[in-house]
């Protein structure tokens, strides 16, 4: 009686490895390749939507220094480190910057050079977006990835 | 697994090779290609085996380093006395920053602002929302400036005040940027023992020799 008890053990245990190794290999592409995202929020208008799309974001291009201005990137808030912000790429390192500070009050624009290691960011939606204009320039280590096409809803499926 | 002693090689019996007909040669010559491919599928299958096992070691190595605990090589000047100018080896523990519980007083690994390829070792200051008061350059002058350290991110600066490139040149670092707590040196071995909260006053190999 005790041998079939330690049969179901092993079972369960080479059962729960299998399971154990898939989690792992789901854990590496979704850190290391490419995972979906849902991001959701007005910032990013009309590229995406405001109640939420699944994109897939990849999370190669950041390490080989491919990221580049016009990519739509997955960055760590500078303000708040557990939160994943999306936001467009619009200047790179010694690039000079003009930008609107405060379009829905004002005309008023800055100008600003990019400094070394650094990226600017803003949102499509400058009227409802809190980025490099209110942050300032984003060391390029806060990019986490880059968002490469967009799986729902279908309507929307396509690259960005 | 012998090849020579295998069943199903041809194995021609002291007879006159006339004794066996043509058809039954053909047939144990065709089961001789058989075995031989069986053969390499065997070693190609033991190979997998073993080089699954040696991806799994590395996949567990790869894991400890990025969630849990890793080795780190540390050089340069900026953190005298509490690290040597030459090459040091400690361990950092990635738990505390991932958790949030990264604090004053310790000494952290951080991707540096100017250049996310480069990892330096800094001693943290402050936390956000902390009133820093920092001398601009000890070399050339008394000049102090004070600083809160805005959300979400940290001050930190090298022990070693007069050679250190930190946040009083690059400014306050985001918190995402921090990597690692130091808390262990492992090499040299005179100096073995744990990182405390607070700059060494005198060189931690010193304190051996001097009882």
């Amino acid at each position: 009686m005790f041998g079939k008890w330690t049969a179901i053990a092993k079972e369960s245990i080479d059962r729960a490895a299998i399971v154990a190794r898939f989690l792992c290999l789901l854990h590496v592409t979704n850190t290391y390749i490419f995972s979906p995202t849902l991001v959701y929020g007005p910032s990013m208008l009309p590229t995406l939507n405001l109640t939420g799309d699944v994109v897939l974001s990849e999370y190669i291009s950041h390490r080989l220094g491919k990221v580049g201005p016009g990519d739509v990137v997955l960055i760590q808030s500078p303000e708040n480190p557990r939160k994943m912000i999306t936001k467009r790429v619009v200047a790179m390192e010694g690039e000079v910057v003009s930008f609107l500070v405060d379009p829905s009050r004002s005309d008023r624009s800055r100008t600003v050079v990019v400094p070394k290691g650094h990226v600017w960011i803003q949102g499509d939606n400058i009227y409802a977006s809190n980025d490099s204009r209110n942050f300032g320039p984003i060391p390029y280590g806060l990019i986490q990835g880059k968002v490469w096409c967009r799986v729902w809803p279908i309507d929307g499926f396509g690259s960005l | 697994m012998s090849f020579i002693s295998s069943p199903k090689f041809p194995q021609f019996d002291g007879d006159s090779p006339a004794t066996n007909t043509s058809i039954s040669y053909k047939v144990q010559l065709l089961e001789t290609k058989m075995s031989l491919f069986q053969q390499w599928a065997f070693i190609v299958k033991e190979a997998l085996d073993k080089s699954f096992l040696v991806a799994k070691f590395f996949c567990a190595v790869h894991v400890t380093n990025t969630y849990l605990c890793s080795t780190a090589l540390v050089q340069g000047p900026s953190m005298l006395p509490t690290f040597n100018l030459t090459n040091e080896i400690v361990l950092l523990e990635r738990i505390s920053t991932r958790n949030g519980k990264a604090g004053p007083g310790d000494v952290v690994i951080l991707q540096s602002p100017e250049n996310p390829r480069k990892f330096v070792t800094k001693r943290i200051i402050g936390m956000e929302g902390d009133n820093i008061t920092y001398i601009v350059d000890p070399k050339n002058s008394d000049r102090t400036e004070t600083i809160i350290v805005p959300k979400g991110h940290v001050w930190v600066q090298g022990d070693n005040i007069y050679n250190s490139y930190d946040s009083r040149n690059f400014g306050p670092v985001p918190y995402g940027l921090l990597q690692g707590k130091v808390f262990w040196r492992i090499w040299p071995a005179g100096a073995f023992g744990s990182i405390g909260r607070r700059p060494e006053t005198v060189d931690p190999a010193l304190k051996v020799v001097e009882q």
